[in-house]
């Protein structure tokens, strides 16, 4: 078997396509994915603030203490608009969102009426207005009543006690206002990845971009089975003392063994350009490899054997990969998908493996706890592995 | 050496042999002659242990391969009809690797290797890829991979097939080496020429039965085919014609052609008589082709068809 598995490492880091397939493109993918998914998980929030135009047409303090209050946010930074240029940009997708405060907006807040305050948006950039509306929500929240209050202390200081004079009457309202603004009324804490400085879209890209360029990576050697039964190497193979299973376990473990390779080589990648702290839990990151190296090798053969032609086995495994990457949580973080379809991940692979990433690197949870995940990879695997052998045996092996 | 008896293989409910029985001596080329899919290739892998019969047997060197099909592979190497080798590795990578399926000391397969490689002629090319390599010198190498266990019994499965002349010749040479050295070759073909060059013993097979057995000269005599003298004729009449059919019982006349077919026993001591027959009856001669007994028309003979069907 060591014989065969040698060959089948001679010729696959002789076809220039195959390693490129197996470490280049996965690296780049997981370089760009990194890149769109950098902001998920970050510590300090995104890397680049959301940009909202400011439309003051109030310009009074008390417009002027919003936006300066939401412009101290790291989230958003405000850029000062009149209010036809900020939604024309609004419409020609220069800017997420504007918000426009019309005047009387001062003495709305005085007064305690409908606020003049008018948030325009474009739809399709929920993200950007769910940050900036969380912000201004809080500021208003916050700022209004604060306001209110402010407004109300000074005039009755003012009014009863006349003789202190307004720069006394000033600074005790200061000092007054003060008084349980210095901390947060809800106190939040992330319970999360704090050990590290993980990011959870750095975990996302690379163990979602390895699982799916894996599935390509075996699902090729699965199908190279097909290639030699198609070219003759399977039958000269079999003219020889070998038995038929000698052959595809020799498959099976050429799959299993490029899986591991492939598997580590990103991770490593991850962490010496990319900072992914290794280190959180070696043991448990080494059997997940395995465990995640057994289920995916096990389907890359088990889409060829139930192929009947290479081009039936590549075009199912583009499609089953695809589906399954979609639908597992590769291409697109499992979080941000509907219910339903977070149901229905399950049924893949790439589900199993991404979950077991994030409870090791992101969650960072004990090995023991990881142990769900990584069994159902490998029992999965097994499974397959079984169905594989009797399908080949029966279908590939037969003269 | 070999002993068939009467072996039967179906798949499903296509009967691919039917009953086929022969011998082949040590040291002897055995042809096996037959269209594509008259079951060549099935027999082999039978002999091959590849496929199991449904009935019959075949005793190898004293082994029933039903017994023990490892040591009958061990004694046998096949060169299959298609061209069995990673492209992506070098020759020489190729015959390490297929000799090395049969457990050959490392040091002694890396001689083999080279003296192979010698052997048919592609030494100088060790070091390149296959893929580099011509159809012919793909063939030989084909050829070299099975030779690496040092096989008593060589199964060559049509190893011509898409070989230009030059090196088909090579291979012949390749084949006539081995067996001058004493080696068992079985060969099928669908090359009357290659069978009748080579063969000691020929069998044809034809719808997965074996038709007729033997030398070419014994199947000569089974078929009762005999040589043919085509004559043209340079612008004759019918009455001409009619007067040499007369003359001649046995000629058969073709109007598209204008030519006279006459079969006998012997070109070289018939001819005379015939072209004096012709003369004689008023017929002139424009061109006269002879052909002798071929395996080509005991083949017609036997089969009632061309080889190409």
């Amino acid at each position: 078997m060591l014989h065969l598995f040698i060959k089948d490492l001679r010729l696959f880091f002789k076809d220039r396509k195959a390693v490129i397939l197996a470490f280049l493109l996965p690296i780049i993918l997981i370089i760009l994915f990194a890149m769109a998914y950098g902001s998920l998980g970050n510590t300090d929030g995104r890397s680049e603030p959301v940009k909202l135009l400011v439309s003051d047409l109030d310009k009074t303090g008390i417009s002027s203490t919003i936006v300066n209050r939401l412009d101290s946010l790291a989230e958003i930074k405000t850029v000062p608009a009149d209010s036809a240029k900020a939604r024309e940009l609004v419409v020609r997708g220069k800017y997420a969102c504007a918000m426009l405060i019309h005047k009387g907006f001062g003495d709305s807040l005085r007064t305690g009426s409908l606020v003049p305050v008018v948030l325009i948006y474009d739809r399709s950039r929920e993200i950007e207005i769910g940050i900036v509306y969380q912000g201004l929500s809080g500021i208003m929240a916050s700022s209004a009543g604060n306001i209110v209050i402010e407004e109300n202390l000074r005039k009755y200081i003012l009014e009863r006690f006349p003789f202190i004079g307004s720069s006394m009457g000033e600074s005790i309202l200061g000092d007054a206002m003060k008084i349980g603004t210095e901390k947060p009324f809800i106190a939040m804490k992330s319970v999360v990845a704090e050990k590290n400085d993980v990011r959870l879209g750095l975990v996302q890209a690379v163990a979602g971009t390895a699982i799916l360029m894996l599935l390509f990576s075996v699902a090729g050697i699965g199908t190279s089975i097909l290639e030699e039964k198609e070219n003759g190497t399977i039958n000269r193979l079999l003219y020889s003392p070998l038995k038929g299973s000698t052959i595809l376990y020799s498959k099976m473990l050429f799959a299993f063994f490029i899986s591991i390779v492939q598997l580590s080589v990103m991770f490593i990648f991850a962490w010496l350009s990319m900072g992914l702290d290794l280190g959180v839990n070696l043991p448990g990151l080494a059997l997940m490899i395995i465990s995640t190296s057994i289920a995916v090798s096990s389907l890359g053969i088990f889409l060829a054997a139930i192929a009947k032609t290479r081009q039936q086995a590549q075009n199912l495994s583009t499609i089953t990969i695809l589906v399954m990457s979609a639908l597992g949580g590769s291409m697109i973080p499992l979080f941000i998908m509907p219910a339903i379809l977070q149901k229905m991940a399950v049924l893949s692979i790439n589900y199993w493996a991404i979950q077991g990433f994030y409870d090791l690197f992101w969650r960072q949870l004990p090995l023991a706890q990881i142990m769900p995940e990584m069994l159902v990879l490998v029992i999965s695997g097994l499974l397959i592995s079984l169905v594989s052998v009797r399908l080949f045996k029966s279908r590939i092996m037969r003269m | 050496m070999i002993q068939v008896r009467s072996l039967s293989k179906s798949f499903g409910k296509i009967e691919a042999v039917k009953d086929v029985s022969f011998n082949i001596e040590k040291g002897e080329i055995f042809g096996i002659l037959g269209p594509n899919g008259a079951g060549k290739s099935t027999i082999v892998n039978i002999l091959n242990t590849l496929l199991r019969a449904d009935s019959g047997d075949v005793v190898i060197d004293g082994i029933n391969t039903r017994d023990d099909g490892k040591k009958i592979k061990l004694i046998m190497g096949v060169v299959p009809q298609e061209i069995s080798l990673y492209e992506e590795l070098t020759a020489y990578e190729n015959l390490m690797f297929w000799g090395g399926l049969y457990r050959i000391p490392k040091a002694e397969l890396k001689e083999n290797a080279l003296k192979t490689l010698d052997f048919v002629d592609l030494l100088n090319r060790k070091d390149d890829r296959i893929n580099t390599f011509s159809g012919g010198m793909k063939r030989r190498i084909n050829i070299a991979c099975s030779l690496l266990h040092k096989p008593r019994i060589l199964i060559l499965d049509e190893p011509t097939v898409g070989v230009d002349p030059q090196n088909r010749n090579h291979i012949f040479e390749v084949i006539g080496r081995l067996n001058d050295g004493g080696m068992t070759i079985i060969y099928t073909t669908h090359y009357l020429e290659e069978a009748e060059r080579f063969c000691d013993t020929i069998s044809i097979i034809d719808m997965g039965r074996i038709i007729a057995r033997g030398t070419l000269k014994e199947l000569r005599k089974i078929s009762d085919a005999k040589d043919l003298i085509t004559v043209k004729l340079a612008g004759s009449d019918c009455d001409t014609v009619e007067r040499i059919k007369s003359e001649n019982p046995s000629v058969v006349y073709d109007i598209h052609t204008n030519t006279i077919k006459v079969e006998c026993d012997n070109i070289v001591r018939d001819i005379p008589a015939i072209i004096n027959r012709i003369q004689n009856s008023g017929g002139v001669i424009e061109r006269i082709h002879t052909r002798g007994t071929s395996l080509e028309s005991i083949y017609l003979k036997l089969t009632g068809k061309e080889l190409r069907d």
